[in-house]
């Protein structure tokens, strides 16, 4: 696979366990998902800076059948969409509730990144947030 | 979120110019496994052209519509395959293809346009076809999950098309207070009007409420019955000035204006997953034509979902925001009711024939307006029509806007 350096930090992040957004290094503005030039001011030199990892479920879904190739054996899971609270947001996946499947969950829920998640493919988990 | 002021076009309605519809031309939807994929798309070639009084030699330019199911089969297109197939060796102009997905009608119709009001084209021919319905499921799954969908942040996560369906009716309904009742209606109104139209995939088969929600569980909220069907077929129309059209002596729909939005690339980076572009869009197309929503007689909007029509029918203003499945549910736009919304059936019901979904309902949009469609489903007063458009990830919602171009 061709390295890309818009991927290999945020991977290597995940697999430490952190969640990191892309952070322009000249305007400090923070871009998810990770661009090769900043959004809000063209700048290509861009950092990272490691998520809180708390934000807010804005939609989710539980696929039951019907699974690309090679997510077949994944089935069910659950996608969601989560608003981080530093502003930007991102695909990720829901950790089952303690039945195996997730009725617990509800838009506007209060997530938090499971950095204990799951697995090692470059996906972020995330799991209610524990009160 | 200001909206910027839009221009009107510059073309003045019936001068030479204007760009018009004055033909189009369909084949059934369903699975034809014995139709390939050319003979499906000449079929659709020579119905569009008798329909609108020409032959290919009239046409100097073709705009092909992709499919989805063969890259092979594209490549076939792009490389000029029609114009040989038509015999217009030597006298097409210009062969090529415009793609966007499932709002590539639209942006095919702008282009279209744009060619025929500055001169570069006089007569088009717009085509397409998809053989979905006969192609491998697993495999035309698969190649849906990976088309579209960031490879970078979203593909490793498993996210598919039925899944990005799923997410934007879970919001919807959270925010709308719509029911799974609801939803399901909107698919039953649907199969209602495909009922009445014999190129609908299925126009021979009742629906429920009950059936739907009994239906298996693909992605919740989603039912098995509320996900679009994959299927064959093909649809095509010609387009040419409002001065050939008169000097023809046919019938013509002009574009009163139009609207448009790219509001994401990834469903997870949509920041309104429940209301998407739509009412930018349609704001924006009502700035450029000067009428809106209430001087519509019906309208023909992107419904691979039930959720995505409810949010689209909020956004270009029928109904008050999450009123729109509730709206649909009650009947108001099934047969018989007050305002006809996808009279073809729409992808749900007459079948989803890929980028060729949206396509179908502008044809089924511009054939109402020539007063072509079946007697059962032709509609009595079709003087402004509102064609919505969308698909991939609702990466964008686009908005036509016609009206009659006149006879004679």
């Amino acid at each position: 696979m061709t390295t890309d350096v818009l991927t290999e930090e945020f991977h290597a992040g995940l697999g430490r366990g952190e969640l990191l957004i892309q952070q322009c290094n000249e305007c400090q503005a923070l871009t998810m998902y990770p661009k090769y030039a900043c959004p809000s001011c063209q700048s290509e030199d861009l950092g990272w800076t490691t998520a809180s990892g708390r934000g807010v479920l804005h939609s989710f879904t539980v696929s039951r059948l019907g699974a690309p190739s090679g997510f077949e054996d994944d089935l069910p899971y659950a996608l969601a969409v989560v608003k981080l609270d530093e502003g930007v947001q991102l695909l990720t996946r829901l950790m089952p509730d303690p039945d195996g499947d997730w009725g617990g969950y509800a838009c506007d829920d209060r997530l938090q990144f499971a950095p204990d998640g799951g697995d090692d493919r470059p996906i972020a988990w995330f799991r209610k947030q524990a009160n | 979120m200001s909206t910027p002021i839009v221009p009107p076009l510059n073309i003045e309605p019936g001068a030479a110019n204007d760009p018009v519809f004055v033909g189009v031309g369909e084949i059934p939807s369903g699975r034809y496994p014995d139709r390939t994929f050319v003979q499906a798309i000449t079929q659709v070639a020579v119905r569009a052209l008798k329909d609108a009084q020409m032959t290919p030699s009239d046409i100097d330019t073709i705009v092909l519509i992709p499919n989805l199911h063969s890259f092979d089969v594209q490549a076939d297109l792009i490389f000029s395959r029609m114009v040989e197939e038509l015999g217009l060796n030597k006298k097409a102009k210009s062969s090529f293809m415009v793609h966007s997905g499932g709002s590539t009608s639209d942006n095919a119709v702008r282009v279209a346009s744009g060619l025929i009001a500055s001169g570069h084209a006089k007569n088009v021919l717009v085509l397409q076809a998809e053989c979905w319905g006969s192609a491998n499921l697993a495999e035309m799954i698969t190649m849906l999950s990976w088309n579209g969908i960031p490879k970078q942040w979203e593909r490793p996560s498993g996210l598919h098309f039925n899944a990005i369906g799923a997410l934007i009716h879970q919001r919807y309904m959270a925010d709308s207070g719509s029911t799974a009742e609801d939803l399901a209606a909107v698919c039953v109104s649907l199969r209602k009007w495909a009922q009445l139209n014999p190129n609908a995939m299925y126009k021979d088969k009742d629906l429920t409420v009950e059936q739907v929600l009994a239906s298996r569980m693909i992605s919740d909220p989603l039912h098995a019955m509320e996900c679009p069907m994959l299927a064959d077929g093909g649809v095509g129309f010609v387009m040419t000035s409002s001065e050939n059209a008169r000097a023809r002596g046919l019938a013509s729909v002009r574009i009163a204006g139009s609207g448009g939005c790219v509001s994401h690339y990834s469903i997870g980076q949509e920041t309104e997953i429940s209301q998407l572009g739509w009412k930018i869009a349609a704001d924006r197309a009502y700035q450029q034509s000067g009428w809106g929503p209430q001087d519509a007689d019906f309208a023909e909007i992107y419904d691979s979902y039930a959720a995505i029509t409810a949010i689209a029918v909020e956004g270009l203003g029928f109904v008050k925001p999450w009123e729109g499945a509730r709206w649909i549910a009650s009947g108001a736009t099934s047969p018989g009711g007050d305002f006809p919304l996808n009279t073809n059936g729409g992808l749900l019901s007459a079948g989803h024939t890929g980028v060729g979904g949206g396509t179908a309902l502008l044809v089924e949009g511009v054939r109402q307006m020539l007063g072509r469609a079946e007697p059962q489903r032709q509609l009595e007063k079709t003087d402004r029509a509102i064609i919505g458009g969308s698909g991939g990830s609702y990466m964008d919602s686009q908005v036509l806007l016609l009206e009659q171009g006149g006879t004679n």
